[in-house]
């Protein structure tokens, strides 16, 4: 209790604020991370990840700042990145707060251009964000010339107006940002998380105001700072929970819930928005005679045929252009007039398929893909036909030819005579991979790999590759 | 388990015939790995259109059983696609140029521009007609325009493939309505590989005792499909890397601002930098070498960043030669800065190839055999 002071910190209270924002920053990189280390989902690429991750490094900056500026703890301020100046402006502002509320407007952005204006974003996030940051940096740096702090690290009057000016004025960045989707209906919890966030930013920001407009008219009160400053450093932790969300840059991973061997309720993207499932217009007990000479994009329509067509395309490391066929004919098959789902859809594949360096980006020319990257109108029917065309005569080329001959086209025959037959359809296990392209692969990492339905591809990790005999 | 166990007890007259089975085993998993370590990978690297694929069709005719008429025959649509397709590239690409630029060399004929505007609608469409005599003509006359010719003369900045010339001059015989491929068709027909396509074949040799099998893998050689072959890295015997080299003054079908020259520098340091490539021979293939010499002496090299210090010394015959040899300095001086000390006594071969000419592809092979052999031999110290 005797070191305990207002000024240089080292009370009970400021050590419990301490440990909530530690505990509540290790939720946060729980939070941030779970999707990706429990359910074992690939870590998305681009903007997809770094604007979630610098989120958590900017909450993390804005917190610590917080505390090494705030009076908490007690510390020697000799060197000069113990400086007042470094955390509460530097460390607080412009990597603190300004990237945290710039994340957020740079997604509220894309969200806006995606759904209400039907394209993909003009301007890349690497340029956007850094962009919005800038009239952080440069208040920061108009307040290190001037050096208005005094020892205790608070600003004068007139500074913290102009400090809570440029706070709100971000947050009503966002506000008109939220406001223009806020008709969308989205699917995920997009709008709810906006607003969540614009909440509860406004409420520190209005706590912040209050407590410090409390400092400087009481300025001799002890517990007035103590708990002025307690108060701030929790709000501030569980601002920085609250506000982080995954549901603008990976909406599916939103379906993630905390209980641990639940499984992902909607594993691919045509689930979580319910579209029906493809093939089923035959019925089950019909037998569809695979014609060879029938063409290809005609055949790929039947869901078997597909399958075992995907599954022969995967073993070959082929198989991304079987993928976006069906993803695409899933597009087709949502309603024309219902945007949000397209969107959404198109959006999916874009990132999926078409972006350079995705990971599974399919083999189109730079035409077809600026094509698409360029569209004014993500909801046009036709957005991925060029691709598509390109892409189904690509598989009539490659694969076609060796399907015909392989083992997965032989145990798909068999399957469907079963069928036919009446019996039951016995399980193909399909355990040979024989095919006439490929014998082996060594597939460590196979980016190909899916679990549902066809054969589990596994391969010996020895030097060389066997035969296996059919 | 058993051998090991074996060797350690005493041997008595019960564990002979143990023993004996023992010895068997053994002898036949020594003949398994034996055979397995004959068993050589070899894998086609490049970019994209550098002539894998051709080298990979080369030597299944070379070595194998070659194409049937059922294989032949399935060409017909691949070559009828590269002829719609190209037209069709010429004619967007003739439109494109004539909006840029000022003279109206990029102009067509009115009853040319009709042809065109039709062959590049039957170009976009998903399934192409067959190519009969109507329709060979006209794609003919279009091609004589001399708009598209202009046109074809730039042809390095569109996505102009290079069997361009060789299918319009045979357009009679391709439109032919008993048409079958011949192996030259065969070899110029372009079709873009995804994936992985494999290959096992023997090479026989003059002595006729089948020597070491070969597998030899060929893969896609866009950027999208390169993130594939990391599949492949695992054991492999030698690397046979294509460059092409006409390519120094084009541009990527992927990426329309990249100079594919550079492309290829880059990959080939990125292939050689791979850890699992420390004792992987390396035979690289300056391929493409007869468009090449008619190319040189037209286009200076220096158009491409890499040759920008090359200096022409003669004309003709020579040119060709002192051009062909500085680009193969080029190519070993980055082998050699790309290759860390430990691995400096990895074999590297340079060969001059037309993928196209089945001699040519035979008796590079047959050095590129005679190479693996011998560092065989010497990695079993028998050298």
């Amino acid at each position: 209790m005797a070191s305990c002071s207002a000024v240089h910190g080292g009370c009970p209270s400021d050590y419990v604020a301490v440990s909530i924002a530690i505990f509540s920053m290790i939720l946060l990189l729980v939070r941030s991370s779970f999707p990706f280390l429990i359910h074992n989902v690939p870590s998305a690429k681009g903007s997809a990840f770094w604007i979630p991750a610098i989120q958590v490094i900017a909450s993390f900056n804005f917190l610590l700042g917080i505390v090494m500026a705030g009076n908490f703890v007690k510390y020697k301020k000799n060197h000069w990145w113990l400086s007042c100046y470094v955390w509460a402006v530097w460390v607080e502002g412009p990597l603190g707060f300004g990237l945290l509320m710039s994340c957020r407007i740079a997604q509220a952005f894309h969200l806006y251009y995606a759904f209400v204006k039907r394209r993909l974003p003009p301007i890349r996030s690497h340029f956007f964000l850094p962009l919005i940051v800038l009239p952080w940096i440069a208040g920061s740096a108009i307040v290190q010339v001037k050096k208005p702090l005094n020892y205790r690290c608070h600003l004068g009057t007139f500074w913290i107006i102009v400090a809570i000016c440029l706070h709100t004025s971000y947050i009503v960045v966002l506000v008109i940002f939220t406001g223009a989707i806020r008709h969308i209906e989205f699917r995920f919890d997009e709008l709810k998380d906006l607003w969540q966030g614009i909440l509860v930013s406004a409420s520190l920001i209005g706590l912040w105001a209050s407590a410090y407009i409390l400092n400087e008219v009481h300025d001799d009160i002890p517990w007035l700072q103590v708990t002025s400053r307690f108060l701030l450093l929790t709000t501030a932790s569980i601002l920085v929970l609250v506000f982080f969300s995954i549901s603008i840059s990976q909406p599916l991973l939103t379906q993630i819930g905390f209980i641990k061997r639940e499984p992902l309720e909607f594993k691919t993207m045509r689930q979580a928005l319910g579209i029906p499932d493809s093939g089923l217009l035959l019925r089950r007990d019909q037998a569809v005679v695979i014609d060879p000479n029938e063409p290809l994009d005609k055949l790929l329509t039947d869901k078997k045929f597909r399958q075992s067509f995907m599954a022969f395309a995967d073993s070959c490391l082929a198989g991304e252009s079987v993928h976006f066929f069906e993803e695409v004919h899933e597009l087709g098959k949502i309603p024309i007039d219902d945007s949000v789902r397209r969107i959404y859809m198109a959006r999916h594949i874009i990132n999926k398929y078409i972006i350079a360096g995705a990971a599974m980006e399919v083999n189109i020319s730079h035409r077809s893909r600026q094509a698409i990257l360029n569209t004014t109108d993500i909801t046009h029917p036709d957005l991925f036909s060029d691709a598509l065309n390109e892409l189904i005569q690509l598989m009539k080329t490659n694969l076609a030819k060796d399907y015909w001959s392989s083992l997965y086209f032989i145990n798909l025959k068999d399957e469907t005579r079963a069928r036919s037959n009446g019996h039951e359809m016995e399980q193909m296990s399909g355990g040979y991979s024989y095919s006439p392209r490929l014998s082996c692969v060594q597939a460590m990492d196979d980016p190909f790999h899916h679990d549902h339905d066809h054969d589990h591809f596994s391969c010996d990790s020895s030097q060389d590759v066997h035969d296996p005999y059919p | 388990m058993g051998l090991l166990c074996s060797k350690s007890r005493h041997y008595t007259e019960a564990d002979t015939e143990e023993n004996a089975q023992a010895a068997e085993i053994e002898r036949r998993i020594e003949q398994e790995t034996k055979a397995e370590k004959h068993i050589q990978k070899l894998l086609l690297l490049g970019a994209g259109e550098s002539g894998k694929s051709t080298i990979f069709k080369q030597i299944k005719l070379l070595f194998q059983t070659g194409f049937d008429e059922a294989e032949l025959k399935s060409y017909v649509s691949v070559i009828d696609a590269n002829i719609y397709q190209t037209i069709k590239i010429l004619y967007d690409g003739s439109k494109e140029f004539a909006q840029n630029a000022d003279s109206s060399k990029y102009v067509l004929s009115s009853e040319n521009k009709v042809i065109g505007e039709k062959l590049s609608e039957i170009g976009s469409k998903l399934d192409y007609p067959r190519l009969n005599r109507e329709l060979a003509e006209e794609i003919g006359n279009l091609w004589k325009d001399s708009a598209i010719q202009e046109t074809y003369a730039r042809g390095n900045e569109l996505q102009v493939p290079d069997c361009t010339n060789y299918f319009m001059e045979n357009l009679q015989r391709l439109s032919d309505a008993n048409y079958v491929p011949t192996k030259e068709d065969v070899l110029y027909a372009r079709v873009r590989t995804t994936g992985v396509v494999e290959i096992q074949f023997s090479p026989v040799r003059e002595n006729k005792k089948s020597g070491e099998v070969y597998r030899l893998f060929d893969v896609g050689g866009q950027r999208n499909e390169r993130r594939k072959w990391i599949h492949l890295f695992e054991g492999v015997t030698a690397v046979i890397f294509c460059a092409a080299i006409n390519e120094y003054d084009q541009t990527l079908f992927k990426d329309e601002q990249k100079n594919r020259m550079m492309e290829t520098k880059e990959l080939f340091d990125w292939v050689l930098k791979q850890p699992c490539f420390e004792k992987t021979s390396f035979m690289l293939f300056l391929n493409k070498f007869d468009i090449f010499e008619s190319k040189v002496l037209t286009v200076p090299l220096n158009v491409c960043e890499w040759f920008k210090d090359y200096q022409p010394v003669s004309t003709g015959k020579q040119e060709i030669e002192h051009a062909y040899e500085y680009i193969k300095k080029k190519f070993e001086e980055l082998y050699f800065q790309s290759t860390a000390p430990d691995r400096v006594d990895r074999v590297f071969k340079v060969y001059r190839t037309t993928a196209l000419n089945q001699k040519v592809v035979k008796k590079t092979f047959k050095l590129v055999d005679e190479t693996l052999r011998r560092r065989n031999l010497f990695e079993a110290g028998l050298l």
